[in-house]
């Protein structure tokens, strides 16, 4: 077992080991350039996404302009094969007018049972101050409505409108028309242009985006205080939980830097997926941190280094393992093993560099530190306040 | 090497490994493996709550939906609530056209009518929606359970005055989505079917028919009510073009062709639903009534009081019911009675603000080819991992048991998560977990390679093994826990449980294995512990 593949690796903290550090902060620097390029996918930024299995081809630069002309703003055009075919991928912008309607509808649903209580009591009573309460509350509720069947291109005004109970049937109707209006208008520009045997649509209104955001950012939080927490129960020092944790972070910080570099949308999915590594690549960080400082066999340098290939071989079980999903992602084309995949590959190999690059140095220089007894009092200072 | 083998097959670990792989493939091969529309073709829409709502109003809405879209005729619909704050309802069909369909029916309000003597007393439009509550337990007076009260327009009060006048005690039949234009053909057997356990005096089968009859009766609306057996069906004619007629699932073939040859569109309802449920008069058998019968949309049937049928128009009414049960039990059910009243008044409105998330289609073939290309993906995964142990370890003594282990974590981990749904997501992590499980195995292999006794080695490998596993559980938890993605939650899931799996099965297992072969070569080469060759 000498033999092999242990021989062919040297000790890489012989020597200067802070060099390790390098290329690790090279790729960070480089992450960080590309951080900000990173696409919102469908979920976070809301809007509409069309799938269409095409019979043909289509020229996506020409259908483009073509999509342009009908009035849709922006769209953005893609086109792969799957096994039935071509496929073909119209991204669209969140239309103004219909975060609008949403938000008067939902305005309207909240608003609409108190007024039709007061439109019970003022049926009921003779008291004008009753009448005149009713009134406001329902000129109020009309304004919504008015501006709804506006933008629904429905031709009625709500003050002609009698009763609460028939304006809450025209606001579901008007808004439903609205958004049939929309996708009737995407679906015949589609017509025109393209030859499809099946047509999709993925709509994420402004709300929706904005609860998975939401949801997404509690999470995030949630998951960084268990992990910090766990990681100092676990350690109870100060300098080894750190670097435990700037591992994490340094990886997380190349995935995200690969999602902008790739192109690899911001979805449910990578989100999910960037979470999983924080879980990896806490993973090789504790191992090698726990064998470096609890062990006491051979020299820390020894350690790190065995600790390095046992981690080394961890990821790279787990980095073929998700290549293999890649890999069906490309063939398949579906987007959620494509985003998981590519992120978690881009944030494992990251994870390498990261964890025997940066958190092996700042776990080796501490241990050194310790074991040095003029370095011992300059160090341990930094922790014991 | 022999003697290893059937040592390691007698160790208590391995043995519980084979159990539990026993049980897996069991449960796969009595329940099936389930895939999500993504494998298996289909419509899924998902319906997003406003707010998160308690297990007593997500089980009402799942119901309301569910029989709402049977009301609309569209069968094979399934409605389940995922969390706290979202609905699916999916459709084992890829038409497009059904995607409207139960958009339409998912924003449109059903329509509410009650009923008393044939008379239209109540419609939807009368009542302010608004007004309708159910008041607390502690301030009903009349010694009821459960009280829904409500205020009607002028209207409403004008209609409901003059329909009541005289009927004290008389039901009103409250109907949700009441089929109008129909007709109903019916078996002696359904018909009858809630009285087999009825205990009073035996009812006539014509005073049962008339109870019947009674219930469905509306001016010029009519739900003509036909014995199957009496009737001749050939003699039915419909009114319209679009007559309807109401018949069991279970009717024979022939009669069904036969309506239809007729002109009658078929509005088939499962056996349950045809059966009415009877409230008998004892002492006054003609006051006995139809409390519920689904298949008409009749959801209750309340009396009238004396006070209310005096002619004189009135703005508020109130609801009263009694509830089963005693004590929580009681006032469980006085709350659900009382819900249900709520929902049937609004026009089966759901309790909660709904709007439609994006829907996905996937045509059937598409779905298959899915499964296929990710049951290829995760077969070299396993290829590809097990090819890797063996180029970094190159023993067979380490390769066999890893790629051993790693063949029953993921047996394992398919059949519990197929339990639930194999989704994309939850594919994803299975593929994923192939190279994650085996790293409790790469970490004590390692460890048994150093020098030093195998038992110590071990303790350690162990000690190492569960804080990375759990370190990498608690980080992916809150994913699990708190967010409620629903796209994401199968990956979750599956990544999870294959980390779970990870130390909580193989790592003993493969302890047992590992610790037994080291120990053997340990003692036949005592001068070179670490080395093989």
């Amino acid at each position: 077992m000498e033999a092999g593949i242990d021989m062919k690796i040297p000790n890489i903290y012989e020597g200067d080991y802070r060099r390790c550090a390098i290329i690790p902060i090279i790729m960070i620097v480089i992450s960080l350039f590309f951080i900000p390029q990173i696409k919102e996918g469908v979920d976070f930024r809301g809007g509409t996404l069309i799938t269409l299995q095409l019979n043909g081809t289509v020229d996506e630069s020409a259908l483009k302009a073509n999509l342009e002309n009908e009035g849709i703003k922006d769209p953005s055009v893609k086109t792969y094969k799957n096994p039935l075919g071509n496929v073909l991928e119209v991204e669209i912008t969140q239309e103004e007018s219909l975060v609008r309607a949403e938000k008067l509808k939902s305005d309207f649903f909240e608003r609409v049972d108190d007024v039709s209580r007061l439109e019970s009591d003022a049926a009921r009573s003779d008291d004008p101050a009753v009448k005149e309460k009713y009134s406001k509350a329902r000129d109020e509720l009309n304004a919504m409505a008015d501006e709804l069947f506006g933008i629904a291109g429905v031709g009625a005004k709500a003050s002609e409108v009698e009763g609460t109970n028939e304006l809450r049937k025209m606001m579901s109707d008007a808004y439903r028309k609205a958004n049939d209006d929309y996708k009737k208008k995407l679906t015949s520009a589609m017509d025109k242009y393209v030859s499809y045997s099946s047509i999709s649509f993925e709509a994420v209104s402004a709300s929706l985006s904005a609860k998975f955001l939401e949801k997404a950012i509690t999470v995030v939080i949630i998951s960084i205080i268990f992990s910090i927490t766990l990681i100092f129960i676990v350690f109870r020092l100060f300098i080894p939980s750190i670097a435990v944790l700037t591992g994490a972070v340094c990886d997380v910080t190349i995935a995200l830097g690969a999602m902008g570099l790739f192109g690899i949308p911001l979805t449910l999915a990578s989100f999910a997926a960037l979470l999983l590594l924080i879980g990896y690549s806490l993973d090789t960080d504790v191992l090698l941190t726990t064998r470096v400082i609890k062990r006491r066999e051979g020299t820390t340098r020894e350690r790190a280094y065995d600790s390095m290939l046992t981690g080394i071989t961890m990821s790279t079980a787990a980095i073929v393992a998700f290549v293999s999903l890649l890999a069906v992602a490309l063939l398949t084309h579906i987007p959620i093993y494509y985003e998981i995949s590519s992120v978690v590959v881009a944030g494992l190999i990251g994870d390498i560099f990261a964890t025997w690059g940066i958190n092996a140095v700042i776990v080796l220089w501490y241990m050194e530190g310790k074991e040095t007894p003029e370095q011992k009092t300059k160090f341990t200072s930094v922790f014991k306040r | 090497m022999a003697n290893v083998i059937f040592d390691i097959l007698r160790d208590k670990r391995i043995i519980l490994l084979a159990v539990v792989i026993i049980g897996a493939l069991a449960l796969t091969y009595f329940h099936g493996l389930k895939f999500g529309i993504d494998f298996s073709g289909g419509i899924r829409i998902p319906v997003l709550l406003e707010k998160a709502v308690d297990g007593t109003t997500m089980d009402e809405m799942v119901r309301t939906i569910g029989v709402r879209a049977a009301a609309f005729g569209l069968t094979e619909v399934k409605v389940r609530a995922i969390g706290s704050d979202e609905i699916y309802v999916e459709v084992p069909a890829s038409d497009p056209k059904l995607v409207s369909d139960i958009e339409e029916l998912l924003s449109k309000q059903g329509v509410f009518t009650g009923v008393v003597d044939g008379k239209s007393a109540l419609r939807g439009d009368d009542i302010f929606t608004g007004t309708i509550v159910s008041r607390p337990s502690q301030s009903i007076q009349s010694g009821a359970d459960w009280e829904v009260d409500f205020s009607v327009t002028k209207d409403g009060a004008e209609r409901f005055s003059s329909a009541a006048k005289g009927k004290a005690n008389y039901p009103i039949y409250l109907f949700l989505d009441r089929p109008g234009d129909s007709i109903m053909l019916i078996s002696k057997e359904d018909l009858k079917h809630d009285l087999l356990t009825y205990r009073g005096g035996a009812l006539s089968d014509d005073e049962v028919r008339r109870i019947a009859e009674n219930a469905l009766k509306l001016e010029d609306d009519n739900i003509t009510l036909y014995l199957l057996g009496d009737a001749n069906v050939s003699s039915l004619e419909p009114k319209t073009n679009r007559t309807r007629a109401i018949i069991s699932k279970n009717t024979t073939a022939d009669v069904k062709s036969a309506l239809k040859e007729k002109g009658f569109i078929l509005l088939e309802k499962e056996e349950a639903e045809m059966m009415p449920k009877f409230s008998i008069n004892s002492a006054q058998p003609s006051m006995s009534s139809i409390d519920k019968w689904e298949a008409v949309g009749l959801l209750s049937a309340p009396r009238l009081s004396a006070g209310v049928t005096e002619g004189i128009p009135n703005y508020g009414y109130s609801i009263t019911g009694a509830a089963e049960g005693e004590g929580t039990e009681k006032t469980l059910n006085a709350q659900k009675d009382a819900k249900e009243i709520e929902s049937i008044l609004k026009g089966g409105a759901l309790p909660v603000q709904i709007s439609i998330g994006s829907t996905t289609i996937i045509p059937a073939p598409l779905g298959e080819q899915f499964l296929y290309m990710s049951a290829v993906g995760a077969l070299i995964a396993l290829c590809a991992v097990g090819a890797l142990v063996a180029i970094r370890y190159r023993t067979l003594k380490a390769v066999v048991p890893i790629i051993i282990i790693s063949i029953c974590e993921a047996i394992i981990l398919v059949s519990v998560v197929g339990f639930f749904t194999i989704d994309l997501g939850a594919m994803a992590g299975i593929i994923g977990s192939m190279g994650v499980s085996v790293d409790a195995q790469i970490v004590i292999t390692d460890e048994l390679l150093k020098s030093g006794e195998a038992k110590v080695k071990l303790k350690k490998a162990f000690s190492i093994v569960i804080t990375t596993a759990t370190v990498a559980i608690v980080a992916m938890l809150p994913l699990l826990l708190f967010s409620g993605l629903v796209a994401i939650i199968g990956f979750a899931t599956s990544t999870i449980l294959g980390a779970f799996l990870g130390i909580a099965v193989s790592r003993p297992a493969y302890g047992a294995i590992a610790e037994k072969i080291f120990k053997e070569e340990e003692k036949a080469e005592p001068q070179h512990p670490r080395a093989q060759k």
